[in-house]
């Protein structure tokens, strides 16, 4: 046997053990294992070692702290954004959190409605200020879009309004309502600021089963949210305008016109008795 | 500052690879702490290409990167000197002696194997080529092809550096038996 057989039947040997001959020589293969017991014994050898490397040298999990470095490589800077950032204290900063719910919602909405283009166009949109009150919904919705395909709806995630309510004050020229609407299905699950006319903006994430709608909280004297409360389509998103004494709001939404009537009715309702007094 | 497109790529190829990245980090430089750096590094390597690349196979994909970020980690930390020098080649061919002579002495090496302590230093001291392609093989779980697309190496020598690799191995746990 010349050196070169010898090392085609290496070759078969380990190439057999891994599941890499085709149809023809895993029948090849066999046959010479029957015809030659020195082949056998070296397959179960060589079997044996696979074994005990993959007993003792398994794959290995990778440390929590790990998984949080490279969740926290996407994470946008919203410290950016906002002034004081360093200063505020009390808050949970969550940079990113996998959330299969949200994963598994961005990738529907990309996929549905092709979203990923239209936030490629984010930059662009962002740099040019808000004329009307439709180019603010418009920005939000750009926003919504790109906070839903980050996977992070919220710079503060807490369903704790009074964690989520400092957090924000502390970011935005806005003092917020934030009204508590767990029990009607919607809970809060955190809050972002979100860039309005070049001020930091409040706004609020709730959740509804798989939907996630943002209220942004906005002066009512902004030009912007003269809403009717009807709600509107932009973009395939639903967007509702409405305003009270203190402050105007947008809420943007994934959820259908009937639910996100409903948040708002809540909200509306809600909002009287569950909130601190905003400031004037 | 990465795109939206990127980083929704990146969601979708890297967490579930962590583990397979990390093992393989660990494999290579040998220290856990080194690992976790090697595996960020890569990370933001491929977070960086996926906002031009799209990926067909992610994990040999990735891997790759990992296996890069691994050296060029290990050519500027290690104090230890790699393990070989010069021409690649000679360490492909396979020139495997006790596949035919000295009779192996199968019950020592059985009894061997159920040391995983030695086990995985004879692993560890394997030559960096030898050890990568067992890793990726055995632990990762790829595919020949997959390797050599990882290790940018023919499929041929992918070939000889594992059935190379086992042999030493075998050869390493039957000499201290």
């Amino acid at each position: 046997m010349t050196d070169r057989d010898v090392n085609e039947r290496l070759l078969r040997l380990n190439a057999a053990l891994d599941g890499e001959l085709d149809a023809m020589g895993s029948l090849e293969f066999e046959r010479e294992m029957r015809d030659d017991p020195a082949i056998a014994a070296e397959y179960q050898r060589l079997t044996k070692l696979r074994e005990a490397v993959r007993r003792h040298a398994p794959r290995e999990a990778a440390p929590q702290a790990l998984a949080e470095r490279i969740a926290a490589l996407m994470a946008p800077a919203p410290a950016a954004s906002a002034p004081q950032a360093a200063t505020a204290p009390t808050a949970t900063v969550v940079p990113f959190r996998r959330r299969p719910w949200l994963d598994s919602r961005a990738l529907a909405m990309a996929a549905s409605l092709g979203v990923l283009g239209f936030a490629a166009g984010v930059g662009l949109t962002s740099l040019r200020t808000p004329a009307g009150s439709g180019d603010v919904a418009q920005h939000l919705v750009t926003d919504f879009a790109r906070a839903e395909i980050a996977g992070q709806p919220f710079d503060v995630a807490s369903s704790d309004r009074h964690t989520v309510k400092p957090w924000l004050a502390n970011r935005t020229t806005v003092s917020g309502t934030i009204v508590d609407l767990a029990p009607e299905g919607f809970p809060l699950v955190g809050g972002r600021v979100t860039i309005v006319d070049r001020v930091p903006t409040p706004t609020l994430v709730y959740r509804h089963n798989e939907h996630v709608v943002a209220v942004t909280e906005l002066p009512v004297d902004a030009k912007l949210a003269r809403g009717t409360g009807g709600i509107e389509t932009i973009d395939g998103y639903h967007v509702a305008r409405w305003s009270d004494p203190n402050l105007a709001y947008v809420a943007v939404s994934d959820m259908d016109e009937k639910a996100l009537s409903d948040f708002i009715e809540a909200f509306r309702r809600g909002g009287a008795p569950a909130t601190e007094p905003a400031k004037p | 500052m990465s795109s939206p497109i990127a980083e929704q790529r990146f969601r979708e190829i890297v967490p579930p690879l962590l583990d397979d990245a990390y093992s393989l980090a660990k494999w290579l430089c040998q220290n856990p702490t080194d690992a976790e750096d090697i595996v960020q590094d890569a990370a933001l390597r491929a977070l960086h290409a996926l906002s031009t690349v799209s990926v067909d196979r992610p994990k040999p994909w990735f891997l790759a990167i990992v296996r890069n970020a691994a050296m060029t980690f290990m050519a500027r930390n290690r104090r230890k000197t790699v393990a070989y020098v010069g021409d690649m080649a000679d360490l492909d061919t396979l020139d495997l002696p006790e596949g035919n002579d000295a009779a192996p002495n199968p019950e020592q090496e059985l009894i061997a194997l159920q040391d995983g302590e030695r086990l995985r230093k004879a692993i560890a001291d394997l030559p960096s080529p030898f050890l990568e392609t067992l890793v990726m093989r055995d632990m990762n779980g790829l595919s020949y092809r997959e390797i050599a697309e990882a290790t940018e190496t023919p499929l041929g020598t992918v070939m000889s550096r594992l059935a190379r690799a086992r042999a030493m191995l075998a050869k390493t746990l039957r000499a201290e038996a």
